[in-house]
């Protein structure tokens, strides 16, 4: 990697990353597991002058419960999300998700924190968070927000995320009983990002209809949404096969869908259908399992 | 030959493995030299553009940087990219290393800058400005030919190339006799090679000796030595050139380029080491690309499904510029042309293109899978016009193993073949008719199963001096050292391949030593007799043979040694294991290591004996050697997304005589993806604007792991007459045979659909599309 | 890659074409304009900062305001390029009068070549949206003002 030059700094706590953000201001990049940025610097597409490396904070890297609450610091890899026994169990869409990102090399060092922020229109986290209803918590020296995942990503590559800003770490309720969840993808075959993502969660009341269900779509758009026109059509309803596919055929229902070399607008809509069929079908079967 | 076999035969673990692994080896680029400076190039953005000017003041007064040279600098100093591949009538443009006046494909060297670190060089780099002024490009072969195209080399009038003919037996009378004339207009599309390692090259001047040492990362170290030095000007002595280990070539290293030449230019004019390491941007863009063929094709066939005559048109894409081989590469498609099948009557027209994209030339086969993609392409669609199996139609026009040698109307003679029994094995090793059967009752379901098959045959060992631009011999030195260990200099240049296992092998089973008594060297101009390299599956046919007839020498030289050490005849001395005795009395016996110091000290030699046992031979084929196989792939694809899903796949390779089955295996896998790359994957795209829009691994799929089965291979031998081991090599038969697996699996599993032929790569969208325009009717 | 759509200004056909030849108004439609200077009959010469997020560099360039037809009608013409390569566009802005705003048609093609071209694929489009969206933000800003 050949990057133009920059001035390097490994903050060993949050407080003196937020004193450096605040100092270079737009001329820093912080630097989570560098699976965006390097590649991005490796080209000169990215020349930031200063890189804060998050990388020794390591009150950002843990996966923890608060309660009925999951909170995940920003900094905890893809592989530790993956493999995490306390997501598996309790709220396991977000490690499905880990698991489709990338290759074993990225996962060891890709972050939660980092791909969030980059907010790259295929990354998969974004639909998991999206359908988890996830808040993501923002500090700066000015103090510390809460943001809901449905007003954190902007549009491409942009976030909610304010000048000075870090993303700490984001939190989201455990699945209750009767809820399950799936995270299905379609690669793209040359980078392994989503040409289709799509992360669902079904919550069936005791009699067994569907209270709710969330819908997160990856891959599709300039950014992962809420495909609310699905959920609400689900809602209330005693769910088949034949009302999933009805449903699902709205998955891409008032977005223009994006068009590059390895998947039309009409592909990456059908396959929006396509996925979101197979997804409610699957997290609306292991919702079942979990009486 | 060889009747025992301690050594050959066996599946031994690559002796270059432990270093691979550990991060032992050394490639270019871990090369330290005191005082080295690094050269950053400047590449053109556009595809087709005058340079009006070249302002690089700032670079040169960048902090660290020693030279910035442009073409004009060069211009008389340095000589052009060569070509040697000789075509009637070629027209061979100039292609300095540094643009002149002119650039003609995205990427194409215009400036280099050479600074103190490699930062620093980059860093002035993006300060080098370039006036252009954009000119019309053409990237279509057959846009290139019509009238109104711009030209991309105006002097010759015409974006043509190179037009070649090929035509044996009585092809036009054939087709009018014909029952029936299938046809059908195929692409090979173009291919990036993808070496893991990318270039790189360090060159460095001792100007006390006069001598310029240049590492490269090639399969072909002396043939680049003899380039550079006449790039250069400068006497071939003067030049040693070393390639170091090398990262993967795949053809793509069996080349001279523009980069060699012109780093080490640097490194004579600043008196400085110089390094010049290709980025994987620069890989794609730069490096030789393969394939990128248009071809039609048409099958005249008696009513059985015999087989009359085939005429083929190729349209080649070559580039801008020839590189060393590029016309060459589609002469070889021609040759191929008639496949595994006693065709009678062939014609063949080759139109070389030029278009504002980077070279093409040799990868992986060369020309050959082109060849095969389409003739077993045509088979399947011979079947199914006459709705036929593809396995009878293919055991109908086999030549049979007593027509071997088997000389085709294209003038190449296949050595030796059963080819109806290589297919009978992998139909039964698959389960053909039950697969059929499944695959009946699975369209039922609405589920899409499908069975491809590829009878191929390859032309390997490349080969008589007379039909190779530049000698297709190779040569051997084998040295016994005088402590009874063996050293073996092969002009062979290994990057993958593992001959320093496998001829290690050889020289353990004839001189009855182990593997490990045997260093096996090459790569090194200044240690290596001159040889010609590796590539065109040539290493152990002829390279091998090469080894194998210094060795025989080598044991005329110890049984005669021995003989005399014993008191009998040379003819009664047997070779055993780390000792020589007489036959029928293996008491009476000398240590093989008792033999070698006998030969070294010298104090008591038979008559007329050479001191000394070292043994060099240049081995020249005569003739090609054919490799052949079935290989069978089981797919099924997905309606709901165009997902191929590859359920099996069995290939049963014939290389001759295996050396080691372990290196044939993992040669035959790595080329069975790389066919499945092309089938369903990869894609070099260009946009109208000559923009190369598949420009990072990001964007060119390459298949992973997840995208490939686990292979079922197996062998049959049929040994090669053409030289005395038997072998046929096999570098290159997965990337031959297997595409057209691929695609004709996919083929038929759409048959439901009314499905003749689709376009590769058979990306998934393109497949749902077809489900969708069924479902639409 | 061909560019096309509709965009609603809530302002005046009369005003809306206006601030598009206002060479001062021009200056802040472009997205990331650093400097814009004449340079001959409705050109200029332009430094644009490009980008997105971290991936943002700047690029020399020209812009020129072609075919006017007022109200209705301009061609737009801009060149840019940078250390990653060039990125031109050319199109094509029709002006429709509607209820006392303006509904402007745009259609054109972007050739970018260099790096951007060959990597920047899986973004591209996204990234047009993107710099459009902000093209007629500001517009509507300006317009409307």
């Amino acid at each position: 990697m050949i990057p133009r030059g920059f001035d390097y700094f490994s903050p060993q706590t949050l407080e003196e990353a937020l004193a450096l953000v605040a100092e270079h201001g737009a001329e820093a990049k912080l630097l989570a597991g560098g699976h965006s940025l390097l590649p991005m610097m490796k080209l000169r597409l990215a020349a930031p002058g200063v890189l804060i490396d998050l990388g020794r904070i390591s009150d950002l890297r843990a996966i923890r419960e608060e309660g009925e609450q999951i909170v995940i610091g920003a900094m905890t890899t893809h592989a530790e999300i993956e493999k995490s026994g306390l997501l598996r169990r309790r709220a396991p869409l977000l490690a499905e998700a880990a698991a489709e990102i990338g290759d074993v090399q990225v996962r060891n060092r890709g972050t939660l924190g980092g791909a969030l922020a980059h907010a790259d229109p295929a990354a998969d986290y974004p639909a998991a968070v999206l359908a988890l209803d996830a808040e993501l918590t923002l500090v700066s020296q000015r103090g510390t927000r809460t943001v809901a995942a449905q007003d954190f990503f902007v549009d491409l590559l942009t976030t909610a995320l304010e000048p000075g800003e870090i993303l700490t770490e984001i939190r989201f309720a455990a699945d209750g009983p009767r809820t399950g969840s799936a995270y299905l993808k379609l690669h793209q075959p040359a980078s392994g990002f989503a040409i289709v993502g799509v992360a669902t969660r079904v919550q069936l009341d005791s009699k067994g209809k569907c209270e709710a269900t969330a819908v997160g779509v990856t891959g599709v758009a300039p950014k992962a949404y809420r495909a609310t026109q699905v959920e609400r059509a689900l809602k209330g309803k005693a769910l088949n096969e034949r009302i999933i596919a009805q449903a699902a055929g709205k998955a891409a229902a008032g977005v223009e869908p994006l068009s590059d070399l390895h998947a039309s607008a009409r592909y990456r809509k059908a396959m929006a259908e396509v996925f979101t069929r197979r997804a409610l079908a699957l997290a609306l079967e292991r919702a079942r399992r979990r009486q | 030959m060889m009747t025992k076999t301690r050594w050959v035969g066996k599946p031994l673990k690559r002796k270059e493995d432990p270093r691979l692994i550990q991060g032992l080896a050394h490639y270019v680029d871990d090369l330290a030299l005191p005082g080295l400076r690094y050269a950053a190039i400047v590449r053109s953005p556009h595809a087709h553009a005058r340079i009006l000017g070249i302002r690089f003041a700032a670079a040169l007064e960048s902090p660290g940087v020693v030279a910035v040279l442009t073409g004009e600098d060069i211009r008389g100093k340095l000589g052009m990219v060569p070509v040697a591949a000789d075509l009637p009538e070629l027209k061979v443009p100039p292609h300095p290393p540094l643009a002149l006046d002119k650039v003609r494909y995205v990427g194409e060297p215009v400036a280099v800058v050479v600074g103190d670190s490699r930062y620093r060089a980059r860093d002035a780099a993006e300060l080098v400005e370039v006036d252009y002024e954009p000119l019309p490009a053409v990237t279509n072969p057959e846009k290139a030919l019509e009238k109104n195209s711009p030209l991309v080399h105006e002097q010759f009038k015409t974006n043509q190339a190179c037009l070649w003919k090929l035509e044996g037996g009585f092809p036009d009378k054939a087709f009018k006799q014909a029952h029936r004339i299938v046809r059908q207009r195929f692409t090979n599309q173009r291919l990036i090679p993808v070496a893991m390692e990318p270039r790189g090259v360090v060159a460095q001047y001792d100007a006390g000796e006069e001598l310029l040492t240049v590492w490269s990362s090639t399969q072909i170290p002396h043939l680049l030595r003899t380039q550079i030095a006449a790039m250069l000007g400068v006497p071939e002595m003067r030049v040693r050139v070393i390639a170091p280990e090398v990262g993967g070539g795949f053809g793509s290293k069996l080349n001279v380029y523009g980069e060699e030449a012109l780093v080490a230019h640097l490194a004579m004019k600043l008196g400085r080491p110089v390094k010049w390491i290709e980025s994987r941007r620069e890989n794609f863009l730069s490096t030789i690309h393969g394939r990128d063929q248009i071809n039609e094709v048409e099958v005249a066939v008696k009513r059985d499904g015999t087989l009359l005559a085939l005429r083929c048109r190729i349209v080649a894409d070559l580039g801008a510029y020839h590189q060393l081989l590029t016309p060459a590469i589609p002469t070889l498609t021609g040759l191929l042309l008639l496949g595994a099948y006693k065709i009678p009557a062939v014609k063949i027209e080759y139109v070389g293109v030029f278009t504002n994209k980077m070279a093409t030339d040799a990868y992986r086969g060369a020309g050959r899978p082109e060849a095969t993609f389409l003739i077993e392409r045509m088979m399947d669609l011979v079947a199914m016009e006459l709705k036929q199996d593809p396995a009878e139609i293919r055991l109908k026009n086999f030549p049979q193993p007593k027509d071997f040698p088997y000389a085709t109307p294209t003038g190449v003679i296949y050595d030796s073949g059963d080819y109806a029994a290589a297919l009978k094995k992998a139909l039964a090793q698959v389960g053909y008719k039950k697969l059929r059967q499944e695959q009946k009752r699975l369209w039922k379901q609405g589920r899409y199963l499908g069975v491809g098959l590829s009878s191929y045959v390859e032309i390997c060992a490349m080969g008589p001096s007379s039909q190779m631009p530049a000698g297709g011999w190779e040569s051997a030195t084998v040295r016994i050292e005088p402590t009874g260990k063996v050293t073996v200099l092969t002009g062979s240049s290994p990057h993958g391949q593992g001959q320093e296992t496998s001829f290690a092998q050889l020289v353990a089973e004839e001189l009855g030593l182990t593997p490990d008594d045997v260093i096996v060297i090459h790569g090194d101009t200044k240690a290596v007799p001159y040889g010609i390299g590796t590539f065109g599956s040539r290493a152990t046919a002829v390279g091998g043979t090469a080894v194998y007839l210094s060795l025989q020498k080598l044991k005329q030289k110890l049984t005669r040694m021995a003989a005399h050490l014993l008191g009998v005849a040379p003819e009664q001395v047997v070779i055993g294991e780390g000792e020589l005795f007489v036959k029928g009395k293996p008491r009476q016996a000398k240590k093989f290591l008792e033999v070698v110091q006998a030969a070294y000290v010298a104090k008591t030699l038979p008559p007329g004996f050479e001191p000394g046992l070292e043994a060099t031979s240049f081995f020249e084929p005569s003739n090609f050697t054919f490799p052949f196989g079935t290989h069978v792939c089981v797919v099924e694809v997905e309606r709901e997304t165009g997902d191929v899903h590859i359920r099996r796949y069995v290939a049963v390779d014939d290389c001759g005589r295996v050396i080691n089955p372990l290196l044939v295996d993992g040669q035959v896998h790595g080329g069975i993806v790389q066919s499945i790359g092309q089938a369903l994957f990869e894609e070099a795209v260009y946009d109208e604007n000559g923009q190369l829009v598949t420009g990072e691994l990001m964007d060119y799929a390459i298949p992973r792991a997840w995208d490939v089965p686990r292979f079922e291979t197996s062998r049959t031998v049929t040994p090669s007459p053409v030289n005395p081991m038997g072998v046929k090599g096999v570098g290159e038969a997965g990337t031959i045979g297997a595409t057209p697996a691929v695609v004709n699996a996919v083929v038929d599993a759409l048959r439901p659909l009314g499905i003749r032929d689709i376009a590769m790569p058979l990306k998934r969208e393109r497949l749902w599309e077809l489900f969708q325009k069924k479902r639409a009717r | 890659m061909k560019i096309q759509g509709n965009q609603t200004i809530t302002a005046p056909r009369e005003k809306v074409f206006r601030v598009l030849v206002d060479p001062q108004a021009i200056a802040r439609l472009l997205p990331g304009c650093e400097e814009l200077e004449p340079a001959g009959a409705d050109t200029y010469d332009v430094k644009l900062k490009l980008g997105i997020a971290a991936l943002s560099g700047s690029y020399q360039g020209t812009v020129k305001l072609a075919e006017q037809r007022p109200p209705e009608r301009l061609r737009l013409e801009v060149t840019s390029r940078g250390p990653w390569g060039f990125a031109d566009g050319a199109g094509t802005l029709e002006l429709e009068e509607k209820k006392g705003k303006t509904l402007v048609h745009y259609a054109g093609e972007v050739k970018v070549g260099g790096m951007i071209a060959s990597i920047g694929q899986r973004l591209l489009e996204g990234a047009a949206r993107l710099v459009i969206g902000q093209f007629f933000k500001n517009l509507e800003k300006e317009a409307s003002a």
